[in-house]
């Protein structure tokens, strides 16, 4: 009974999601003799024979190549549209490491965007006029996210086949990954919300704005809302890869990529301290979904025994 | 040897083995075979045998008029203002080994202050903006759906291991129960409440299911159910208005909720398969 929970508590290892508490089901109940999962018992010449022969190395001493598109989700006010390359070169079949990068050519406002530029309100008096100066150029206030890249530490702990509507046959993994990625942020430069009486207001009502750099007034903080600064936020990035291949150096990959870091979404004064600067940054989980097209080199492919 | 046609051409035949003495020596005196030569034998096949034997395996899980039993937890992905958690259930009947008809029930009522279950983003939008945001609160939806099994897959896991796994289309049509918080309603004369509204809804989705036995699965799911839905009434003209036909808008808002659920499945029967010894 000892082995088969240890057999089950490895495949809940396999999935990751799985608490301890769900081990209890159904499925732990049943008799030690009977087989499970894919370990047969089988005996004669296939005794003691390793779970695949002939094994296809899609990535051992192989270089992978994959231009790719994606788009990030879950943005609360613009998302990107990617274009970009990752390269990747696999010591061994399981474990590679890889660099990518790609650059931002379209972006799309979300609804809520839509919604400021539309209905947003400027109340009398500047209560609210350092974080909507004016709603009509609202979208040219919210942050952007330029261009993205990244080193990072590839694990291929799952591979094998898959028969799509039991025709056609292909080989396929999963790779986890793990790294660095770096991106061009582009938000609403740093202004300090100024009183009628000139000073900074310190979280009062806002009538002009003074933008860091710059000794002039802006009145009404037009100059303040189209004013960018850019910068380049350093992030930890993780995320999972399906990967097809179709041929011996020819694939297809979806991917999904997150990189959590703290940038300013909608160019407001988060904190309510009567200015627009680092401290109004708030964190964001961005994630991306990407398909790519995977090039390997060289095209030939070797096998295991 | 390697069984190959260049080692089957370099042997000729042999002689027999030459019988064992028996320790009885009258007995091989006796004999007329001392000094002959034994029986030869056959020549073998000069004929290369080019087959191959390959092992299949069986499909690891039969779903077969099995039914399937399936809990899970569910939440939102997309809906930037409002969390939405919900525990659901899933009854499936398998036809075919790859199609099964079933429903799925999700309950998201949970009896708390739904504002508390604001985002962080709505009091922002709301304190920077000036922008009042129509959010409906859900209690619970019921669909009928069709899944499909398209792709059937295994993984090997180090030397030893395998897995067995499969991804589905799933989706079908149902309903989904709403009702809208009162956001603008608060601010007026006026206390507007709202009750359960009924609309038909629909779902499409994308599943990955893990053998862990032959009965028991992990599955998470890729699910956008959608529905039109109607929100409070935000016209600045009606906000005093008593007349509760008022408070809703006149229109319906097409609302597209995608949300990932995970859970178990559980295939009955049991069935114990034998396996080769």
């Amino acid at each position: 009974m000892m082995t088969l929970v240890k057999k089950t508590l490895l495949r809940l290892g396999l999935v990751t999601t799985l608490v301890a508490g769900l081990i209890l089901g159904d499925g732990l109940r049943g008799d030690a003799s009977v087989a499970c999962a894919q370990e047969v018992h089988v005996s004669g010449p296939l005794a003691g024979a390793p779970a695949v022969k002939k094994l296809r190395l899609w990535r051992e001493m192989r270089l992978h190549a994959e231009p790719f598109f994606a788009f990030t989700i879950g943005d609360e006010y613009a998302r990107s549209l990617i274009v970009g390359g990752e390269l990747r070169f696999h010591f061994l079949d399981w474990l590679g490491i890889g660099g990518w990068g790609g650059y931002t050519v379209g972006k799309l406002d979300t609804n809520l965007t839509d919604e400021v530029q539309s209905n947003g309100v400027v109340r009398p008096g500047g209560a609210n006029r350092l974080d909507l100066p004016t709603r009509e150029d609202f979208p040219e206030q919210v942050g952007r996210l330029n261009w993205w890249s990244g080193v990072e530490l590839h694990f291929v702990p799952f591979r094998g086949k898959l028969a799509m509507f039991q025709k056609v046959f292909f080989d396929a993994d999963l790779d986890f990954f793990v790294g660095a990625a770096f991106v061009g942020v582009e938000e609403r430069t740093s202004a300090v919300g100024l009183g009628a009486d000139g000073l900074p207001s310190g979280g009062g009502s806002v009538a002009d704005c003074l933008i860091e750099g710059s000794s002039q007034i802006d009145d009404g903080c037009r100059g303040s809302q189209l004013a960018r600064s850019k910068r380049t936020a350093i992030a930890p990035s993780f995320g999972v890869a399906f990967s097809a291949f179709f041929r011996e150096f020819l694939g297809i990959s979806l991917k999904w990529r997150g990189i959590p870091f703290k940038y300013n979404t909608a160019g407001t004064d988060n904190n309510k301290d009567g200015q627009i600067d680092s401290n109004d940054r708030i964190r964001q989980f961005n994630n991306m979904f990407t398909v790519g097209i995977i090039f390997v080199l060289p095209p030939k492919i070797k096998t295991t025994d | 040897m390697e069984f190959s046609l260049d080692e089957v051409e370099e042997d000729k035949p042999k002689k027999a083995k030459e019988p064992e003495t028996r320790g009885d020596l009258i007995e091989e005196l006796a004999s007329d075979e001392g000094t002959a030569e034994g029986p030869i034998e056959p020549a073998p096949q000069r004929e290369e045998i080019a087959e191959e034997i390959y092992a299949v395996q069986q499909i690891y899980a039969l779903r077969l008029n099995r039914v399937e039993l399936a809990p899970s937890a569910a939440f939102t992905l997309n809906d930037p203002y409002l969390k939405h958690y919900g525990l659901g259930f899933a009854a499936n009947y398998w036809f075919t080994n790859v199609l099964a008809v079933g429903v799925n029930f999700i309950w998201y009522d949970w009896g708390a202050n739904p504002f508390e279950s604001y985002t962080g983003i709505v009091p922002r939008i709301q304190d920077q903006f000036t922008l009042g945001v129509p959010i409906n609160e859900w209690q619970f939806g019921l669909w009928a759906n069709f899944t499909y099994v398209p792709f059937y897959g295994k993984f090997k896991v180090g030397k030893k291991k395998i897995f067995q796994w499969d991804s589905y289309l799933v989706g079908g049509v149902g309903l989904m129960r709403t009702k809208p918080i009162p956001v603008y309603g608060l601010t007026t004369t006026v206390t507007r409440s709202f009750d359960w509204q009924t609309n038909v809804a629909f779902n499409v989705g994308i599943g990955l299911r893990i053998f862990l036995t032959r009965y028991l699965t992990f599955f998470t799911e890729f699910r956008a159910y959608m529905w039109p839905d109607q929100y409070e009434n935000d016209d600045v003209e009606d906000r005093n208005n008593p007349d509760p036909s008022t408070w809703l808008q006149s229109g319906s808002t097409f609302v597209a909720n995608t949300s990932i659920q995970v859970g178990l499945t559980f295939f009955f029967p049991k069935r114990e398969y034998r396996l080769p010894k």
